[in-house]
């Protein structure tokens, strides 16, 4: 089955504050566990989430598994992006869609944050 | 573990030994303690995750002390997490910005509360660490973050477990719905 990854991202009216998360979207796809992969954007730059959404099944994607680039699971993760993906569900029902977990919640960003307080101590 | 190495260079070119790789350097080092430093969340129960965090951090040892404080809506506030750190004992205090990247929250907004706290703690040595940025841990996250996906019946999970963490903020989304235990929809 064509999996689609679709990097669900928050925007930033600061266009160059998107680097650090493109590299490291650019790390996963260098890893080819996804026959696809694309960032949407739920404010202020494009793709939009939906717009991204059609790009995954216009490349031919039967399962979508769409990752919150957040932090926190404050109001986005729990209620706009569900919201979104039930869109995408509506307008798409032939394929399969998955929200996978926000990305604070894995626990290996622990272990970036004690890097980078290590850094700090140097 | 490198966590457990001094990472200060005056240790780190000392000739003397550790005496043993768990207690290295006990008596010479301060007391340090990692502030994780984020923004807040208008959703009751947001703030969980990075408590989560914080007690994962001082469990494995990261820091002997490890708080979380953020800027806006959720508690503890910034400087109630910093007033806990200096209680506990902290001697240095490093502030882990828990961004993605360093915007206008940490590059504005925390400077003059850093400024603040260092005048009215003025023996605490204070040291602010980087935001997550770029990492090949990052990359390895959202494949776990994939792998770990859910059907669409349990999108609204995290939203459905809100009301267990309510502290009554008129600004949640819960708030004046049937969901809300405090205030629901009349």
């Amino acid at each position: 089955m064509k999996t689609a990854l679709l990097v669900m991202v928050h925007g930033s009216p600061r266009p160059e504050s998107n680097g650090a998360m493109f590299d490291v979207v650019e790390m996963v796809k260098a890893r080819g566990v996804f026959d696809f992969v694309i960032v949407g954007f739920m404010e202020c730059n494009e793709p939009t989430i939906p717009e991204a959404a059609a790009q995954c099944v216009a490349a031919g994607a039967q399962k979508v598994v769409a990752v919150p680039y957040f932090l926190h699971s404050g109001s986005h993760v729990a209620d706009d992006l569900p919201t979104l993906l039930e869109e995408a569900r509506e307008n798409y029902p032939d394929v399969q869609w998955l929200m996978g977990d926000y990305l604070g919640r894995d626990e290996l960003v622990a272990d970036v944050v004690a890097q980078r307080v290590r850094e700090a101590l140097v | 573990m490198a966590g457990h190495v001094p990472t200060n260079a005056h240790y780190s070119h000392s000739p003397i030994r550790s005496p043993s790789p768990s207690r290295p350097f006990k008596l010479f080092r301060v007391t340090h303690a990692i502030l994780l430093f984020s923004h807040g969340s208008v959703l009751c129960g947001a703030g969980e995750t990075l408590f989560e965090l914080a007690r994962r951090m001082e469990a494995r040892g990261d820091a002997t002390i490890v708080e979380a404080g953020f800027l806006n809506y959720s508690e503890p506030t910034f400087e109630e997490a910093f007033e806990k750190c200096v209680a506990r004992g902290a001697q240095k205090i490093t502030i882990a910005p828990y961004f993605l990247v360093a915007g206008y929250f940490v590059k504005v907004s925390l400077p003059p509360k850093i400024a603040a706290m260092s005048e009215k703690f003025p023996n605490v040595q204070v040291k602010v660490a980087e935001a997550l940025k770029t990492h090949q841990f990052l990359a390895d996250a959202i494949v776990n973050c994939a792998n770990r996906a859910l059907e669409p019946e349990k999108w609204r999970d995290i939203l459905n477990t809100a009301p267990q963490f309510c502290r009554d903020n008129p600004q949640c989304p819960l708030n004046g719905t049937p969901q809300c235990p405090l205030r629901p929809s009349k």
